[in-house]
């Protein structure tokens, strides 16, 4: 069951690096955020512990519904070109995807110490997704492609915080989802006010500030 | 008892910004608030640093040495930007740069700002820690963009996302660290005192990796070159008073996260990995960041570069291990502080004075601005290390530290990098605050806040280094325990 639901985040991920337009990313984070959420209801489950539960509740609250739609909100209300601008195509950001994967494979084996019970794919995975965060933050252009790409990074934490110590402790982990929701609202207004200063939200063309 | 005022002031006067119509009244009570949160600083501080004790709440809030001191250092700075926001505030709300309500938003972020920062080091749960970090990311963004046009929104923007990447890279180290105490038989906890206590039985390899990770994500919100480039962008573009925050004690306090994990590191991994990291950290910014002064146009860039270089300054007296270093290296963190938040105000000063950041344009400012001026002036060789100003101890100590040591690399670099600077600067400064009054400039009065909060630090500049001369055996002794669990 945990190989489905890890293989579901895998792929979600994969779509994130493929796609080209800004609603196609925005949905698949809402497949990734859904597949951690099963992944964490299974973990509740098995644990039967009340903190789990309340976490999985507020990770499908805020990282499937509430974080997902402000970002459709922020697209419609900006209404800008759609496209993310990639400075790399989805061919050859597939194949770097795959080489991220066997790096985090190559570095998950290693870090593990013997006789630990953790499983090396899900620490795999959860690299790979924060190596895929930064790769949507550095060659997508779009501000909102920096936010999901942040978001990316944050989801993939989540699952290593899960997999390697049963997550953190429970008042940390309401305390980084109400910091992560913070943040998010706070970089969609900026995203606003990059818009009406500049008339676009190409991160790219921010350049007046140097030396 | 002292950090619950220093906790509950700044919310209380969060909320006093909301409601309180009458903007100079409210500047005054600003003011008196940090007054009080200052004398509660050196309470927290007497109470653990120099009487040997810890202090904890509720399993929540933890104060050893180390923490009170970043506590009072803190206190000092908010305090002299609260006397120092008053003057600046009135001044912009007068010019019709921002109006009333603008101001009461300032005032609002500033407590906010205020209470994340001394959220910081008073926690005791080291994931709570990397939450309040976060969260004066989050505020202060706010602040870089306050005023609202391109290059300020630009900024925000730069530092929001960068220091965010930096930050998830320290909750990565963090939750590695938590994985190492998990796995060496520790129950599910990241409280400080839990931790640091099995430090011993942790796994080298992860600790090794997760500090790393650590060194890397608090090192973006230190400044540590080459993670710094947000630092001038949304050093020069934030409010005056909030310039003087971000550097003085913003920077400190992500140097106190990488301390308490350095601690851990430092007793599972074994010192010279510590060491390793930090002077190599330390060196390339003092590197960089001694490049950028030289050809700078910017005057708050300038500063801006100035800081990297003494954080690089303190990561290099902290990876020396000496007890010499180490009080040093402490001892740089207030004084740098103070030292900083003076020349951002000075520049503050001058910068509102001629409407221009640009320091070609800048000349003259001993007649056109005669308190400021001479105040920048005993600035600039301050911030140099001469003596008599506190900086020239604090740096002389890490210099001995490192001959003593035998890093005789280390210390010639230092000096060489130092020697670069001080000529740069005084190449900057002297063209500033000498030569003719551009024609349309008439000599201007000052506010007396802000004169006042020049006053207090420069007494704290200059008055530390004697009192320092007496106090020193305590100041290392105290450094000397730091390191050990």
């Amino acid at each position: 069951m945990q190989a489905i639901i890890l293989f579901g985040i895998l792929l979600s991920t994969y779509l994130m690096i493929i796609a080209k337009r800004t609603p196609a990313l925005i949905r698949s984070f809402r497949y990734q955020s859904f597949c951690l959420f099963l992944m964490t209801i299974a973990i509740a489950l098995e644990e039967r512990q009340i903190g789990l539960y309340i976490v999985s509740g507020l990770l499908f609250a805020m990282k499937v519904c509430v974080i997902p739609h402000l970002l459709h909100r922020i697209i419609k209300r900006i209404q800008v070109n759609e496209n993310l601008g990639l400075f790399i195509n989805p061919q050859l950001s597939l194949l770097l995807a795959l080489g991220f994967t066997y790096l985090s494979w190559i570095f998950s084996a290693q870090l593990i110490p013997a006789g630990s019970k953790t499983g090396v794919s899900v620490l795999a995975i959860a690299f790979f997704m924060v190596l895929a965060g930064i790769y949507l933050m550095i060659f997508r252009m779009t501000a909102l492609a920096q936010i999901v790409g942040l978001l990316v990074m944050e989801n993939g934490l989540f699952l290593l915080a899960s997999a390697v110590s049963g997550g953190m402790p429970f008042f940390v982990e309401i305390a980084i989802f109400f910091d992560v929701f913070v943040s998010v609202v706070i970089m969609g207004f900026f995203v606003y006010r990059i818009n009406r200063l500049f008339t676009h939200i190409d991160v790219n063309k921010l350049s007046r500030l140097k030396g | 008892m002292q950090i619950f005022f220093i906790l509950g002031i700044p919310l209380v006067l969060a909320a006093g910004a909301f409601l309180i119509k009458k903007q100079k009244v409210f500047g005054m009570i600003n003011c008196f608030g940090y007054l009080v949160v200052l004398f509660a600083g050196f309470g927290v501080l007497k109470d653990t640093l120099l009487s040997g004790n810890n202090i904890s709440y509720f399993g929540f809030i933890y104060l050893d040495g180390l923490s009170a001191f970043f506590v009072f250092v803190t206190s000092v700075i908010t305090f002299a930007a609260a006397l120092y926001s008053f003057g600046y505030i009135r001044k912009d709300i007068e010019r019709g740069i921002i109006t009333e309500k603008k101001a009461r938003l300032y005032y609002l972020l500033f407590n906010l700002f205020c209470l994340s920062i001394f959220f910081v080091p008073a926690v005791s749960n080291l994931g709570m820690l990397w939450v309040a970090i976060e969260m004066t990311t989050l505020v202060s963004a706010f602040l870089v963009g306050f005023y609202n046009t391109k290059d300020s929104v630009e900024a925000a923007w730069k530092y929001i996302i960068i220091c965010s990447v930096g930050i998830i890279f320290a909750l990565l180290g963090t939750i590695l660290f938590s994985y190492a105490f998990s796995f060496s038989g520790g129950a599910r906890s990241l409280n400080w005192p839990d931790m640091a206590a099995s430090a011993g039985k942790m796994d080298k390899n992860i600790i090794r990796i997760a500090f790393i990770f650590i060194l890397a994500g608090y090192g973006t919100k230190a400044g540590l070159a080459p993670m710094h480039t947000w630092l001038p962008d949304a050093h020069s573009q934030a409010v005056t008073p909030i310039s003087a925050l971000l550097s003085g004690v913003l920077l400190k306090t992500a140097i106190y996260a990488i301390l308490r994990f350095g601690i851990i590191t430092i007793n599972s991994a074994g010192f010279q990995y510590f060491s390793n990291l930090m002077v190599l950290f330390g060196l390339i910014s003092l590197a960089i960041s001694s490049g950028f002064i030289l050809v700078q146009k910017d005057l708050k860039r300038l500063l801006a570069y100035s800081s990297i270089e003494h954080i690089g300054i303190i990561s290099v007296g902290f990876s020396l291990g000496a007890p010499l270093a180490s009080a040093g290296a402490l001892l740089h963190i207030f004084n740098h502080a103070v030292t900083k938040s003076f020349m951002f105000f000075g520049a503050g000063n001058i910068v509102s004075a001629y409407k221009k950041h640009n320091m070609n344009a800048i000349r003259g400012v001993i007649s056109a601005l005669p308190f400021t001026g001479f105040m920048v002036l005993a600035g600039v060789f301050a911030l140099c290390g001469f003596p008599p100003f506190s900086i020239f101890f604090s740096e002389i100590m890490i210099v001995i530290a490192a001959f003593l040591k035998g890093s005789y690399l280390v210390a010639v670099l230092l000096l060489v990098f130092l020697t670069v600077i001080f000529g740069a600067f005084i190449y900057h400064f002297g063209r500033m605050l000498f030569g003719n009054l551009p024609r349309n400039m008439v000599p201007a009065g000052e506010p007396l806040s802000g004169k006042l909060a020049f006053l207090f630090l420069f007494i704290q500049i200059c008055a530390l280094g004697i009192v320092f001369v007496f106090i020193k055996k305590d100041l290392i002794w105290a450094a000397q325990r730091l390191f050990q669990v």
